[in-house]
């Protein structure tokens, strides 16, 4: 957290690239907002329920401080109730693995993006939510949810240029939004590359609206997100110049709401940075970044987070065609940005999202970076760290459990708790 | 530091000295030494601080270097840091040709030989991956495909790279393109139903032929010619056609006769099943036709279903490079995983892994993943080591480090299955043939270095891989350290320049 929080603040220290005058019209940014108090609350709950669920481990790797060689955790209710350290022994009643690692969290499993949730109505919709078109029956859920991801960011499409807020849900659980939403409207979605002019086609005929020019270029996409920020801007400071969803894209502006935009070729990735400072969005993560070992220096200078998309064996990626080297994650973080792995969905054992920390660590990644890029980290860049992304007393009893190392390629996944439910074995 | 020290140099020098010829050493630069903190040998315990010597393309000595004379003017490979493995086996591919099939139904009388290319970026990755052994077949969209191969990924032209010429011919159950399985099976059993037809006319044809010559010679009152003698009797399990001898092999049509050879149990075959419901007409086949004893079945991921039958029928099993079976029920929805070599070890049928030949699903990757899914660490080895060699018929030859077999040995930087390993060296007959310090595609892929033409690359790197520093003379290798790379990414223009430089530590030997 307190990588984010300097990162954060580096970008506001940032002389602003902008040429053009509004900076009078800019409200004060706000530092990032993430509730950092939460994660040390106590297990005071009002009632405490009993524990109902004891598992026992050889190592248990928290995300949060050191591995507990040896040692138990107790679960009560849906929430880790207890963790002990040492007490280990083969006769105890109870499941005993060798590994315990917090449930993984996927920032981009793209698991609800049909075509038919691609909005085109208009090229900038913030205030269009994820959740109203996601199908809690697809079968991708429960694959998610066995290869050990626990809580996923469901996004809409990047086929539009602000695509709409996210939310944070659990892969697993009664099918109700109800039930399984950790965080609504956690982040907002946006798109830079090819995607967001994708299938657009220039106008037939004269031109009407607004809307008619949906972008077909590039330089359309960037041209609709400034002019989308600009028009915040205005709207933050005229009554008449507010439009549906100015609050949502001005508490971007304001730090209250990150800014999650794809970006995969280093064109891209260098436009969201220009974004970024242009008009000081605080807490602002590029997704499918997988150029980012191209500008790392750009990355930390700017504060920007990433999203890697998942490794390939040739390197090219699914977006844009992007060139992932595999010691990207590595080169990120020993310039301390911040970046979380992701699956995009895949189900083959080789694609999952345990496999990706497994080919980071084979690209030079440390053990312990591997794991808080699936774990704690994901959970900061989505603001859901105070309930997921680690283990600690109080928090989502979300576990993985292993037979062996974590990411080890002789080890598995060999069941997963989901608050506090054995759910795969 | 050259990895491959020399002391062929001191001898010449020393001969020159006493006006001798240096004809000793000459014979001597055959003999390379490979030294490894551990050596895997696959043939029995681990070897800590051992050595092996490759003599003429064969291993001639293995064991602790403390009981081993190395030759001294032998030029040395490796060393402590590192772990020997023999080179991975293939016991099945399509790949590196140029294609896999032919639009014809039948076609045994076409030969991969053709089809293979040398230079095909196929070949460079095995190398990458330590695949030492292929056994090249045409693809699955066939009823019966022609001659295969076994190669090695090394050579210019397809001979250089053979180790078994006309190797085997694929026969598929699953139905190629346009055809039903009936059609399918229909177009296979005719193919040989037409054989033993043809085979049997002309054995009558030559019966009669035989009663005519014997009838002419009678009424002319003379000795009969002496038969040429080039018939031969049918051999086979299967079935035979009695009085094959009279028929000469020459005179059978060639697109038929590797049928005949197939039947008589002179050609291995490997046969596709891509459901489980081609297993079990595959076996009927097989024992139809006499194929049980030189078959082996290639299977796809869902066949496991006809574990059992395989089990009863004692053939062994190539599978699919993919491993894990999702099934979802029709009904419910509900997906179950099944993890595909588990069920073969647990029956006792010998089985072989396959990659897809790329980082993350070459057969140190597969065999990992076994491991992962609870399968002893020896058997999930072997079924990339042993058990393919076995299958190809190749056990005293590859799949071990054993004292003559082939001088296939890797070097990895650390254990075969873990993630952090890498084949550092890879040596095919006692030759190196590759080095990872200078392949410039893995460093693309590990470092995101700029592909060879894109910019100017140092002089080293424009070695080919297959060079061997004999002549002792270290190539100054410009160095940069990770740690300095990033430091000019930090800087913000780390955007490719600062890539091309070598940013792997060289491994500095003793």
């Amino acid at each position: 957290m307190n990588t984010i929080l300097s990162l954060g603040a580096t970008a506001l220290a940032t002389p602003l690239l902008c040429v053009i005058s509004s900076a009078s019209e800019r409200p004060p940014v706000a530092p990032v907002i993430w509730d950092t108090e939460v994660e040390t609350v106590e297990a005071s709950a009002p009632k405490p329920e009993p524990v109902k669920l004891v598992i026992s481990a050889d190592a248990i790797y928290t995300a949060d401080g050191d591995m507990i060689k040896g040692g138990t955790i107790a679960i009560a209710g849906t929430t880790i109730a207890a963790v002990t350290p040492g007490g280990v022994s083969s006769d105890e009643d109870g499941l005993h693995v060798a590994a315990i690692t917090p449930g993984f969290i996927d920032l981009s499993p793209r698991i609800n993006l049909a075509d038919f949730s691609v909005e085109e109505s208009s090229e900038v919709v913030p205030y269009l939510r994820a959740t109203d078109a996601v199908d809690l029956y697809d079968p991708r859920w429960t694959r998610l949810l066995r290869s050990g991801t626990t809580s996923v960011l469901i996004s809409p499409a990047a086929e539009d240029v602000v695509g709409g807020m996210t939310s944070v849900v659990k892969t697993g659980g009664d099918p109700t939004l109800e039930s399984r939403e950790v965080l609504a409207n956690a982040t907002l979605a946006g798109s830079f590359g090819s995607h967001a002019s994708r299938g657009n086609s220039p106008v037939r005929g004269r031109p009407t609206n607004h809307f008619a020019r949906r972008p077909t270029t590039r330089m359309g996409t960037e041209w609709s997100h400034r002019k989308a920020f600009y028009d915040t801007l205005a709207a933050m400071s005229h009554e008449d110049r507010k439009f549906e969803g100015w609050d949502i894209m001005a508490s971007v502006l304001k730090g209250e709401r990150p800014y999650i935009v794809q970006a995969s070729a280093t064109q891209d990735i260098r436009t969201a940075i220009y974004l970024k400072e242009e008009f000081s969005i605080p807490n602002m993560t590029v997704d499918a970044a997988a150029e980012a070992w191209r500008e790392p220096g750009l990355l930390a200078r700017s504060g920007m987070s990433v999203i890697l998309p998942p490794f390939s064996a040739q390197g090219r990626t699914a977006i844009d065609n992007g060139f992932l080297s595999w010691n990207c994650a590595k080169t990120l973080g020993d310039l301390g940005v911040a970046f979380a792995l992701s699956s995009h969905g895949s189900a083959s054992p080789s694609g999952r999202l345990a496999m990706q920390a497994g080919y980071a660590i084979r690209g030079g990644l440390s053990f312990e970076d591997a794991l808080a890029s699936v774990t704690i980290t994901p959970a900061r860049l989505a603001g859901v760290d105070s309930r997921v992304g680690s283990i600690a007393v109080g928090k989502d009893a979300d576990l993985v459990l292993w037979s062996g190392k974590p990411f080890a390629a002789t080890s598995r996944v060999v069941g997963v708790v989901l608050n506090g439910e054995l759910v795969t074995q | 530091m050259s990895l491959l020290r020399n002391r062929t140099l001191v001898p010449i020098a020393a001969s020159f000295l006493f006006g001798i010829l240096p004809s000793a050493s000459a014979a001597a630069s055959d003999t390379v030494v490979i030294e490894a903190g551990r050596i895997i040998t696959q043939a029995g315990d681990d070897i800590i601080d051992g050595v092996i010597v490759i003599t003429d393309g064969r291993i001639s000595a293995i064991g602790a270097a403390a009981d081993i004379e190395t030759p001294w003017d032998a030029p040395v490979m490796g060393g402590p840091d590192y772990t020997a493995f023999p080179g991975f086996v293939e016991a099945h591919t399509n790949r590196g040709m140029d294609r896999p099939n032919e639009n014809l139904d039948v076609t045994p009388f076409l030969n991969v030989r053709d089809s293979i290319d040398p230079v095909n970026a196929y070949f460079e990755d095995c190398k990458r991956w330590g695949v030492t052994t292929l056994n090249v077949q045409q693809g699955n969209n066939t009823v019966v495909a022609g001659n295969g191969r076994i190669v090695k990924p090394v050579g210019v032209t397809v001979e250089e790279m053979t180790i078994r010429p006309d190797f085997g011919y694929k026969i598929s159950l699953a139905p190629k393109g346009g055809k039903s399985r009936a059609t399918q099976r229909q177009t296979l059993n005719r193919t040989f139903n037409d054989l033993r037809d043809n085979l049997t006319n002309m054995v009558e044809s030559a019966k009669q032929d035989e009663d005519f010559a014997r009838r002419e010679a009678l009424g002319q009152g003379r000795e009969r010619d002496a038969d040429e003698g080039e018939g031969r009797a049918m051999l086979g399990t299967g079935w035979t056609v009695d009085g094959l001898e009279m028929v000469k092999r020459s005179s059978i049509d060639e697109k038929v006769l590797p049928l005949l050879e197939m039947v008589e149990g002179r050609h291995r075959t490997f046969i596709y099943c891509g459901a489980p419901m081609d297993v079990q007409p595959a076996i009927d086949f097989a024992t139809m036709n006499g194929l049980l004893g030189t078959a082996t079945l290639v299977v796809d991921d869902s066949c496991w279903k006809a574990a059992d039958a395989i089990k009863a029928s004692g053939m062994s099993v190539i599978l699919d490079s993919n491993m894990l079976h999702i099934e979802r029920d029709p009904v419910t929805e509900e997906e179950t995983e099944t993890f595909v070599p588990s069920v073969y070890a647990e029956k006792g049928i010998p089985f072989a892994l396959t990659s897809a030949n790329q980082s993350t699903n070459s057969l140190w990757f597969q065999a990992a993943l076994c491991v992962g899914y609870g399968m002893d660490r020896g058997a999930a080895l072997a079924a990339v080591t042993t058990t393919p060699a076995d299958l190809l018929g190749l056990g005293e030859v590859v799949g071990s480090l054993e004292v003559g077999h082939a001088g296939n040995v890797l070097l990895l930087s650390g254990d075969p299955l873990d993630m952090t390993s890498w084949v550092e060296y890879t040596v095919i007959d006692g030759e190196k043939i590759y080095d990872r310090s200078k392949d410039i595609r893995n460093k693309h892929l590990l470092y995101g270095v700029e592909p060879r033409g894109a910019t100017a690359i140092e002089s080293d790197a424009s070695e080919t891989p297959s060079d061997i520093e004999v002549d002792g003379v270290d190539k100054p290798t410009d160095e940069a350290t990770e740690e300095e790379v990033t430091e000019e990414h930090a800087d913000g223009h780390g955007d490719d320049h600062g890539d091309e430089k070598e940013v792997e530590e060289t491994v500095k030997k003793d």
